[in-house]
Protein backbone atom coordinates (compact mmCIF):
# COMPACT_ATOMS: atom_id res chain seq x y z
CA UNK A 1 0.00 0.00 0.00
CA UNK A 2 1.52 3.29 -1.18
CA UNK A 3 -0.35 5.87 0.70
CA UNK A 4 1.64 9.24 2.39
CA UNK A 5 0.05 10.99 4.67
CA UNK A 6 1.16 15.25 3.86
CA UNK A 7 -0.32 16.87 6.64
CA UNK A 8 -2.34 16.79 10.00
CA UNK A 9 -4.36 18.45 12.79
CA UNK A 10 -6.89 18.77 15.34
CA UNK A 11 -8.46 21.82 17.07
CA UNK A 12 -8.64 22.12 20.88
CA UNK A 13 -10.97 19.75 22.11
CA UNK A 14 -13.92 20.34 24.62
CA UNK A 15 -17.13 22.69 25.44
CA UNK A 16 -16.15 25.04 22.67
CA UNK A 17 -19.62 27.02 22.98
CA UNK A 18 -17.90 30.07 20.82
CA UNK A 19 -16.77 27.89 18.01
CA UNK A 20 -19.66 26.36 15.12
CA UNK A 21 -18.95 23.41 13.11
CA UNK A 22 -17.46 25.27 10.33
CA UNK A 23 -15.02 27.25 12.02
CA UNK A 24 -13.83 24.06 13.69
CA UNK A 25 -13.62 22.16 10.52
CA UNK A 26 -11.74 25.41 9.16
CA UNK A 27 -9.51 25.86 11.69
CA UNK A 28 -8.71 21.77 11.99
CA UNK A 29 -8.10 21.76 7.53
CA UNK A 30 -5.99 25.33 7.33
CA UNK A 31 -3.51 23.81 10.13
CA UNK A 32 -3.50 20.73 8.21
CA UNK A 33 -2.97 22.28 4.50
CA UNK A 34 -0.02 24.24 6.00
CA UNK A 35 1.43 21.43 7.21
CA UNK A 36 1.25 19.84 4.19
CA UNK A 37 2.62 22.71 2.39
CA UNK A 38 -0.76 22.86 0.13
CA UNK A 39 -3.67 25.24 -0.67
CA UNK A 40 -7.36 23.96 -0.99
CA UNK A 41 -6.71 23.65 -4.81
CA UNK A 42 -4.44 21.15 -4.61
CA UNK A 43 -7.35 18.75 -2.77
CA UNK A 44 -9.38 16.85 -5.18
CA UNK A 45 -11.79 14.96 -2.75
CA UNK A 46 -12.87 15.57 0.90
CA UNK A 47 -14.07 12.74 3.14
CA UNK A 48 -15.88 14.12 6.01
CA UNK A 49 -16.39 11.66 9.26
CA UNK A 50 -19.19 12.91 11.10
CA UNK A 51 -22.59 11.06 13.18
CA UNK A 52 -24.46 13.55 14.70
CA UNK A 53 -25.10 16.01 12.33
CA UNK A 54 -28.25 14.79 11.16
CA UNK A 55 -30.07 14.30 14.47
CA UNK A 56 -28.60 16.88 16.50
CA UNK A 57 -27.28 19.86 14.39
CA UNK A 58 -30.34 19.14 11.21
CA UNK A 59 -27.80 19.17 8.67
CA UNK A 60 -27.65 16.71 6.15
CA UNK A 61 -25.85 17.59 2.99
CA UNK A 62 -22.42 17.78 5.10
CA UNK A 63 -19.74 17.12 2.07
CA UNK A 64 -21.07 20.30 0.11
CA UNK A 65 -21.56 21.98 3.59
CA UNK A 66 -17.81 21.75 4.37
CA UNK A 67 -16.98 22.48 0.16
CA UNK A 68 -18.80 25.49 0.40
CA UNK A 69 -16.85 27.11 4.07
CA UNK A 70 -13.61 25.67 2.73
CA UNK A 71 -13.72 27.75 -0.90
CA UNK A 72 -14.10 24.99 -3.14
CA UNK A 73 -16.11 22.59 -5.80
CA UNK A 74 -13.67 19.35 -4.85
CA UNK A 75 -15.86 16.57 -4.37
CA UNK A 76 -17.03 15.77 -1.26
CA UNK A 77 -19.66 13.06 1.04
CA UNK A 78 -19.95 12.28 4.49
CA UNK A 79 -19.01 9.30 5.79
CA UNK A 80 -20.94 7.74 8.91
CA UNK A 81 -20.65 4.94 11.00
CA UNK A 82 -21.24 5.80 14.80
CA UNK A 83 -17.98 6.48 16.19
CA UNK A 84 -16.05 4.70 13.75
CA UNK A 85 -17.25 7.22 11.22
CA UNK A 86 -13.95 9.18 11.25
CA UNK A 87 -11.67 6.31 10.97
CA UNK A 88 -14.19 4.99 8.26
CA UNK A 89 -13.61 8.92 6.81
CA UNK A 90 -9.94 7.45 6.71
CA UNK A 91 -10.63 4.25 5.37
CA UNK A 92 -12.47 5.91 2.11
CA UNK A 93 -10.16 8.35 1.37
CA UNK A 94 -7.07 5.58 1.36
CA UNK A 95 -9.41 3.89 -1.06
CA UNK A 96 -9.81 6.98 -3.31
CA UNK A 97 -6.36 7.77 -3.27
CA UNK A 98 -5.36 4.23 -4.38
CA UNK A 99 -7.93 4.30 -7.00
CA UNK A 100 -6.02 6.42 -8.96
CA UNK A 101 -8.52 9.16 -9.51
CA UNK A 102 -7.34 11.63 -6.96
CA UNK A 103 -4.13 12.55 -6.11
CA UNK A 104 -4.23 14.26 -2.88
CA UNK A 105 -7.96 13.87 -0.67
CA UNK A 106 -8.82 16.10 2.49
CA UNK A 107 -9.89 13.79 5.46
CA UNK A 108 -11.62 15.61 8.00
CA UNK A 109 -13.90 14.64 11.20
CA UNK A 110 -16.02 16.73 13.12
CA UNK A 111 -18.56 16.54 15.73
CA UNK A 112 -20.33 19.53 17.49
CA UNK A 113 -22.27 17.97 20.57
CA UNK A 114 -21.96 20.48 23.88
CA UNK A 115 -24.80 22.98 22.05
CA UNK A 116 -27.46 20.39 23.25
CA UNK A 117 -28.76 19.15 26.57
CA UNK A 118 -26.97 15.58 28.46
CA UNK A 119 -30.39 13.34 27.74
CA UNK A 120 -31.12 14.02 24.30
CA UNK A 121 -27.05 13.31 22.79
CA UNK A 122 -27.18 10.46 25.32
CA UNK A 123 -30.48 9.22 23.12
CA UNK A 124 -29.21 10.35 19.79
CA UNK A 125 -25.57 8.39 20.67
CA UNK A 126 -27.87 5.24 20.75
CA UNK A 127 -28.53 6.07 17.58
CA UNK A 128 -25.56 3.44 17.12
CA UNK A 129 -27.39 0.82 18.86
CA UNK A 130 -30.02 -1.93 17.97
CA UNK A 131 -34.28 -1.18 18.21
CA UNK A 132 -33.85 -3.10 21.47
CA UNK A 133 -31.56 -1.66 23.19
CA UNK A 134 -33.26 1.75 22.17
CA UNK A 135 -36.51 0.62 23.74
CA UNK A 136 -34.79 -0.89 26.94
CA UNK A 137 -33.78 2.89 27.72
CA UNK A 138 -30.13 1.65 27.68
CA UNK A 139 -27.80 4.11 27.13
CA UNK A 140 -24.05 3.69 25.62
CA UNK A 141 -22.28 3.42 29.06
CA UNK A 142 -25.17 0.92 30.31
CA UNK A 143 -23.95 -1.31 26.95
CA UNK A 144 -20.68 -1.13 28.19
CA UNK A 145 -21.28 -1.59 31.70
CA UNK A 146 -22.95 -4.87 30.53
CA UNK A 147 -19.96 -5.50 28.72
CA UNK A 148 -17.65 -4.69 31.93
CA UNK A 149 -19.74 -6.55 34.24
CA UNK A 150 -19.02 -10.00 31.92
CA UNK A 151 -15.46 -9.47 31.73
CA UNK A 152 -15.16 -8.78 35.54
CA UNK A 153 -16.87 -12.54 35.91
CA UNK A 154 -15.07 -14.37 34.11
CA UNK A 155 -11.80 -12.74 34.87
CA UNK A 156 -12.15 -11.15 37.94
CA UNK A 157 -11.40 -7.96 36.68
CA UNK A 158 -12.06 -5.17 39.46
CA UNK A 159 -13.90 -1.64 39.48
CA UNK A 160 -9.97 -0.45 40.63
CA UNK A 161 -8.07 -2.02 37.43
CA UNK A 162 -10.61 0.07 34.95
CA UNK A 163 -10.29 3.28 36.96
CA UNK A 164 -6.58 3.10 36.70
CA UNK A 165 -6.92 3.53 32.76
CA UNK A 166 -8.65 6.62 33.63
CA UNK A 167 -5.72 7.67 35.92
CA UNK A 168 -3.09 7.09 32.69
CA UNK A 169 -4.71 8.62 30.39
CA UNK A 170 -5.73 11.67 32.32
CA UNK A 171 -2.13 11.62 33.03
CA UNK A 172 -1.49 11.49 29.23
CA UNK A 173 -3.61 13.84 28.61
CA UNK A 174 -2.08 16.74 31.34
CA UNK A 175 0.96 16.26 28.45
CA UNK A 176 -1.79 17.00 25.08
CA UNK A 177 -2.37 21.39 24.99
CA UNK A 178 -5.10 20.10 22.88
CA UNK A 179 -6.91 17.82 25.44
CA UNK A 180 -10.41 18.52 26.97
CA UNK A 181 -8.75 17.46 30.26
CA UNK A 182 -5.42 18.80 31.08
CA UNK A 183 -5.19 18.14 34.82
CA UNK A 184 -4.26 14.64 36.29
CA UNK A 185 -6.72 12.78 38.76
CA UNK A 186 -6.08 9.63 41.28
CA UNK A 187 -7.58 6.52 41.31
CA UNK A 188 -10.06 7.71 44.91
CA UNK A 189 -11.04 10.66 42.30
CA UNK A 190 -12.54 8.38 40.08
CA UNK A 191 -13.98 5.49 42.32
CA UNK A 192 -15.52 8.38 44.26
CA UNK A 193 -17.01 9.64 41.05
CA UNK A 194 -20.71 9.59 40.64
CA UNK A 195 -22.48 6.03 39.18
CA UNK A 196 -23.52 6.21 35.68
CA UNK A 197 -24.58 2.86 34.72
CA UNK A 198 -23.29 0.38 37.70
CA UNK A 199 -20.27 -0.37 37.51
CA UNK A 200 -19.13 2.40 35.62
CA UNK A 201 -18.88 5.66 36.86
CA UNK A 202 -18.64 9.40 35.49
CA UNK A 203 -15.13 9.22 35.49
CA UNK A 204 -14.67 5.82 33.58
CA UNK A 205 -16.44 7.16 30.52
CA UNK A 206 -15.49 9.41 28.00
CA UNK A 207 -16.98 12.95 27.74
CA UNK A 208 -19.07 14.98 25.35
CA UNK A 209 -16.94 16.85 23.30
CA UNK A 210 -16.69 19.23 20.36
CA UNK A 211 -13.99 19.11 17.88
CA UNK A 212 -12.33 18.71 14.63
CA UNK A 213 -9.22 17.03 12.80
CA UNK A 214 -7.89 17.08 9.62
CA UNK A 215 -5.83 14.66 7.46
CA UNK A 216 -4.13 15.46 4.05
CA UNK A 217 -3.60 11.85 2.03
CA UNK A 218 -1.71 11.74 -0.82
CA UNK A 219 -0.47 8.44 -3.36
CA UNK A 220 2.35 10.71 -4.49
CA UNK A 221 5.48 10.26 -1.66
CA UNK A 222 5.91 13.49 -0.40
CA UNK A 223 9.28 15.70 -1.02
CA UNK A 224 12.37 15.37 0.74
CA UNK A 225 13.75 18.84 2.80
CA UNK A 226 15.31 21.05 1.40
CA UNK A 227 19.25 21.04 0.38
CA UNK A 228 19.19 17.24 -0.16
CA UNK A 229 18.31 16.75 4.01
CA UNK A 230 15.49 14.24 4.76
CA UNK A 231 13.20 14.62 7.27
CA UNK A 232 10.85 11.86 8.88
CA UNK A 233 7.89 11.04 6.61
CA UNK A 234 4.58 9.13 7.54
CA UNK A 235 2.93 6.38 5.71
CA UNK A 236 -0.23 4.23 5.94
CA UNK A 237 0.55 0.93 5.49
CA UNK A 238 -2.90 -1.22 6.35
CA UNK A 239 -5.98 -0.28 6.82
CA UNK A 240 -8.65 -2.77 7.78
CA UNK A 241 -12.22 -2.84 8.58
CA UNK A 242 -14.86 -5.40 9.96
CA UNK A 243 -18.45 -5.01 11.57
CA UNK A 244 -20.63 -6.96 13.99
CA UNK A 245 -24.19 -7.22 14.84
CA UNK A 246 -24.94 -3.62 16.02
CA UNK A 247 -26.92 -5.24 19.19
CA UNK A 248 -25.24 -7.15 22.09
CA UNK A 249 -27.69 -9.14 22.57
CA UNK A 250 -26.62 -11.28 19.50
CA UNK A 251 -23.15 -11.68 20.23
CA UNK A 252 -22.24 -14.96 21.85
CA UNK A 253 -19.27 -13.31 23.83
CA UNK A 254 -19.23 -10.03 25.39
CA UNK A 255 -15.85 -10.01 26.67
CA UNK A 256 -14.26 -9.87 23.54
CA UNK A 257 -15.11 -7.32 20.61
CA UNK A 258 -14.92 -9.97 17.10
CA UNK A 259 -14.85 -6.72 14.54
CA UNK A 260 -11.82 -5.79 16.26
CA UNK A 261 -9.70 -9.04 16.54
CA UNK A 262 -10.91 -9.40 12.55
CA UNK A 263 -9.96 -6.03 11.38
CA UNK A 264 -6.99 -6.23 13.62
CA UNK A 265 -5.83 -9.43 11.85
CA UNK A 266 -6.32 -7.91 8.54
CA UNK A 267 -4.05 -4.95 8.83
CA UNK A 268 -1.41 -7.38 10.75
CA UNK A 269 -1.31 -9.20 7.87
CA UNK A 270 -1.35 -6.01 5.30
CA UNK A 271 1.05 -4.25 7.06
CA UNK A 272 3.41 -7.84 7.88
CA UNK A 273 3.88 -6.80 11.03
CA UNK A 274 2.97 -8.29 14.63
CA UNK A 275 1.23 -6.66 17.84
CA UNK A 276 4.39 -6.95 19.20
CA UNK A 277 6.30 -4.13 16.69
CA UNK A 278 3.99 -1.86 17.66
CA UNK A 279 6.07 1.31 19.42
CA UNK A 280 2.57 3.62 20.17
CA UNK A 281 -0.91 2.68 19.50
CA UNK A 282 -4.24 5.21 20.17
CA UNK A 283 -7.09 3.10 20.81
CA UNK A 284 -11.41 3.66 21.45
CA UNK A 285 -11.33 3.94 25.28
CA UNK A 286 -14.91 5.91 24.93
CA UNK A 287 -15.29 3.81 28.57
CA UNK A 288 -12.43 2.46 30.28
CA UNK A 289 -13.02 -1.17 30.38
CA UNK A 290 -12.77 -0.29 26.37
CA UNK A 291 -9.53 -0.04 26.86
CA UNK A 292 -8.86 -3.10 28.64
CA UNK A 293 -10.55 -5.38 25.84
CA UNK A 294 -8.91 -3.16 23.07
CA UNK A 295 -5.21 -4.91 24.37
CA UNK A 296 -6.56 -7.74 24.44
CA UNK A 297 -8.54 -7.78 20.65
CA UNK A 298 -5.17 -6.21 19.63
CA UNK A 299 -3.54 -9.46 20.91
CA UNK A 300 -0.51 -6.91 22.95
CA UNK A 301 -2.06 -9.05 25.99
CA UNK A 302 -3.18 -12.39 26.16
CA UNK A 303 -7.07 -12.68 27.53
CA UNK A 304 -7.72 -11.57 30.60
CA UNK A 305 -4.44 -10.30 31.93
CA UNK A 306 -4.47 -6.19 30.15
CA UNK A 307 -6.05 -5.22 33.14
CA UNK A 308 -3.37 -5.83 35.57
CA UNK A 309 -0.93 -5.10 32.48
CA UNK A 310 -1.75 -1.80 32.31
CA UNK A 311 -1.98 -1.22 36.05
CA UNK A 312 1.37 -2.31 36.11
CA UNK A 313 2.51 0.62 33.86
CA UNK A 314 3.34 -1.23 30.53
CA UNK A 315 1.17 0.89 28.53
CA UNK A 316 2.45 4.30 30.16
CA UNK A 317 4.16 7.25 28.93
CA UNK A 318 7.85 7.02 30.39
CA UNK A 319 7.28 2.96 31.52
CA UNK A 320 5.32 1.28 28.78
CA UNK A 321 5.57 -0.34 25.14
CA UNK A 322 3.34 0.12 23.34
CA UNK A 323 2.49 3.45 24.97
CA UNK A 324 -1.36 3.60 24.98
CA UNK A 325 -3.28 6.53 23.79
CA UNK A 326 -1.00 9.27 24.35
CA UNK A 327 -2.96 11.94 23.45
CA UNK A 328 -5.32 11.29 26.13
CA UNK A 329 -7.72 8.70 24.42
CA UNK A 330 -11.14 9.52 24.17
CA UNK A 331 -11.42 9.25 28.25
CA UNK A 332 -8.90 12.60 28.42
CA UNK A 333 -8.52 14.30 25.75
CA UNK A 334 -12.65 14.31 24.55
CA UNK A 335 -14.45 12.35 21.59
CA UNK A 336 -16.21 14.47 19.55
CA UNK A 337 -17.48 10.97 17.77
CA UNK A 338 -16.80 11.99 13.98
CA UNK A 339 -13.44 13.74 14.68
CA UNK A 340 -11.80 11.00 17.18
CA UNK A 341 -11.02 8.28 14.44
CA UNK A 342 -9.26 10.50 12.44
CA UNK A 343 -8.06 12.20 15.46
CA UNK A 344 -6.27 9.13 16.25
CA UNK A 345 -4.41 9.19 13.04
CA UNK A 346 -3.31 12.62 13.57
CA UNK A 347 -1.64 11.78 17.15
CA UNK A 348 0.09 8.48 15.75
CA UNK A 349 1.45 10.79 12.57
CA UNK A 350 2.75 13.48 14.79
CA UNK A 351 4.06 10.82 17.31
CA UNK A 352 5.94 8.96 13.94
CA UNK A 353 7.18 12.25 12.72
CA UNK A 354 8.93 13.14 16.33
CA UNK A 355 6.45 16.34 16.60
CA UNK A 356 4.17 15.37 19.00
CA UNK A 357 5.46 16.86 21.93
CA UNK A 358 5.73 16.71 25.99
CA UNK A 359 4.02 13.44 25.18
CA UNK A 360 6.38 12.23 22.43
CA UNK A 361 7.53 8.33 22.70
CA UNK A 362 11.51 8.25 21.96
CA UNK A 363 11.94 6.50 18.80
CA UNK A 364 8.53 5.06 17.79
CA UNK A 365 8.20 4.02 14.22
CA UNK A 366 5.41 1.91 13.73
CA UNK A 367 1.91 3.06 15.45
CA UNK A 368 -1.67 1.70 15.39
CA UNK A 369 -5.17 3.21 15.54
CA UNK A 370 -8.36 1.27 17.08
CA UNK A 371 -11.45 3.22 16.42
CA UNK A 372 -14.64 1.42 17.59
CA UNK A 373 -18.66 2.40 16.21
CA UNK A 374 -21.01 1.65 18.56
CA UNK A 375 -20.22 -1.20 20.92
CA UNK A 376 -18.31 -3.08 18.70
CA UNK A 377 -20.46 -3.34 15.46
CA UNK A 378 -17.67 -1.30 13.64
CA UNK A 379 -14.26 -1.93 14.26
CA UNK A 380 -11.43 0.43 11.60
CA UNK A 381 -7.88 -0.21 12.34
CA UNK A 382 -5.24 1.80 10.45
CA UNK A 383 -0.99 1.11 10.60
CA UNK A 384 1.23 3.91 10.21
CA UNK A 385 5.05 3.80 9.82
CA UNK A 386 7.65 5.59 9.72
CA UNK A 387 10.32 6.29 6.58
CA UNK A 388 12.92 8.56 5.21
CA UNK B 1 -39.09 9.75 15.94
CA UNK B 2 -41.77 7.79 17.45
CA UNK B 3 -43.95 6.65 14.43
CA UNK B 4 -47.14 4.86 15.27
CA UNK B 5 -46.82 3.04 12.32
CA UNK B 6 -43.22 1.92 13.59
CA UNK B 7 -44.91 0.98 16.99
CA UNK B 8 -47.74 -0.93 15.41
CA UNK B 9 -45.54 -3.03 13.25
CA UNK B 10 -42.79 -3.57 15.74
CA UNK B 11 -45.64 -4.84 18.38
CA UNK B 12 -46.35 -8.31 16.09
CA UNK B 13 -43.04 -9.52 16.73
CA UNK B 14 -43.54 -8.56 20.87
CA UNK B 15 -45.86 -10.95 21.14
CA UNK B 16 -43.48 -13.90 19.69
CA UNK B 17 -41.10 -12.99 23.15
CA UNK B 18 -44.02 -13.26 25.61
CA UNK B 19 -44.18 -15.65 28.73
CA UNK B 20 -40.29 -17.08 27.81
CA UNK B 21 -38.15 -17.92 31.09
CA UNK B 22 -34.39 -17.00 30.78
CA UNK B 23 -30.94 -16.48 32.61
CA UNK B 24 -29.35 -12.90 33.02
CA UNK B 25 -25.80 -12.83 31.41
CA UNK B 26 -25.23 -9.32 32.37
CA UNK B 27 -26.88 -6.58 33.93
CA UNK B 28 -26.80 -2.64 34.87
CA UNK B 29 -28.34 -0.25 37.03
CA UNK B 30 -28.91 3.03 34.15
CA UNK B 31 -28.26 5.99 36.56
CA UNK B 32 -28.11 8.82 33.70
CA UNK B 33 -30.87 7.83 31.45
CA UNK B 34 -31.44 9.18 27.86
CA UNK B 35 -34.53 11.01 26.56
CA UNK B 36 -37.55 9.64 26.87
CA UNK B 37 -36.87 7.52 30.23
CA UNK B 38 -36.17 10.26 32.91
CA UNK B 39 -38.77 9.28 34.90
CA UNK B 40 -37.92 5.65 35.00
CA UNK B 41 -34.99 6.19 36.29
CA UNK B 42 -32.54 4.83 38.11
CA UNK B 43 -33.71 1.25 36.53
CA UNK B 44 -32.10 -1.98 35.77
CA UNK B 45 -31.37 -3.10 31.81
CA UNK B 46 -30.39 -6.57 31.94
CA UNK B 47 -29.05 -9.10 28.74
CA UNK B 48 -30.96 -12.31 28.87
CA UNK B 49 -30.49 -15.77 27.22
CA UNK B 50 -33.89 -16.79 26.44
CA UNK B 51 -34.56 -20.68 26.60
CA UNK B 52 -35.36 -21.01 23.35
CA UNK B 53 -31.12 -19.39 22.59
CA UNK B 54 -32.67 -15.67 21.80
CA UNK B 55 -30.49 -13.02 23.44
CA UNK B 56 -32.38 -10.34 24.36
CA UNK B 57 -31.37 -6.37 26.17
CA UNK B 58 -34.68 -4.96 28.19
CA UNK B 59 -35.21 -3.72 31.65
CA UNK B 60 -35.72 -6.24 34.66
CA UNK B 61 -38.63 -5.11 36.83
CA UNK B 62 -40.16 -6.25 39.83
CA UNK B 63 -37.03 -6.99 41.49
CA UNK B 64 -35.35 -6.96 44.86
CA UNK B 65 -31.47 -6.52 45.56
CA UNK B 66 -31.21 -10.62 46.04
CA UNK B 67 -32.41 -10.71 42.09
CA UNK B 68 -29.23 -8.63 40.55
CA UNK B 69 -27.21 -11.39 39.88
CA UNK B 70 -25.62 -13.15 36.63
CA UNK B 71 -27.33 -16.47 36.15
CA UNK B 72 -30.58 -15.24 37.50
CA UNK B 73 -33.99 -16.82 36.48
CA UNK B 74 -36.03 -14.22 34.55
CA UNK B 75 -39.14 -14.18 32.67
CA UNK B 76 -40.26 -11.99 29.60
CA UNK B 77 -43.33 -10.07 30.55
CA UNK B 78 -45.31 -6.72 28.64
CA UNK B 79 -44.47 -3.53 29.93
CA UNK B 80 -44.50 0.34 28.95
CA UNK B 81 -41.44 0.99 27.98
CA UNK B 82 -40.86 4.95 27.18
CA UNK B 83 -42.41 8.27 27.63
CA UNK B 84 -45.57 8.01 24.52
CA UNK B 85 -44.36 11.98 22.82
CA UNK B 86 -46.38 14.03 21.27
CA UNK B 87 -48.42 11.58 19.01
CA UNK B 88 -49.67 9.86 22.47
CA UNK B 89 -48.99 6.16 21.64
CA UNK B 90 -48.10 4.42 24.47
CA UNK B 91 -45.37 2.10 23.07
CA UNK B 92 -45.37 -1.15 24.97
CA UNK B 93 -42.29 -3.70 24.60
CA UNK B 94 -40.51 -6.50 26.15
CA UNK B 95 -39.46 -6.48 30.08
CA UNK B 96 -37.88 -9.36 32.55
CA UNK B 97 -39.15 -9.98 35.75
CA UNK B 98 -36.79 -12.11 37.96
CA UNK B 99 -38.59 -16.14 38.38
CA UNK B 100 -38.57 -17.36 41.97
Amino acid sequence: MKVFILGGATTKFGELWNLSPRDLVKEAVSEALSDAGLTVKDIGAIFVGNMLSSSLGGQDHLGAFFAEELGTNAAAVKIEGACASGGLAVHHGILAVLSGIYENVLVVGVEKMTDHKPEEVAKMLMGAGSDPERESGATFPGLYALIARAHMKRYGTTEEQMAYVAVKNHFHASLNSHAQFVSPINLEKVMKSPVVATPLKLLDCSPITDGAAALIISNKRPKSGKKGKKHTQVSIVASAVATDTLGLAERSDLTTLSSAVAAAKKAYDMAKVKPSDIDVAEVHDCFTIAEIIAMEDLGFFPRGSAAKAIWEGKTRFGSGRPVVNTSGGLKASGHPVGATGVKQVVEIYQQLKGVAGKKQVAGAKIGLTHNIGGSGATAVIHILKSFK
Amino acid sequence: MLSPVKIWRNQKKVRALLGIEGKVISFTKIHVPPAGFIDQAPYVVALVKLKNGKGVVAQLVDYEDKHLNIGQKVKTVLRRTRDAGEEGVIPYGIKFKPVS
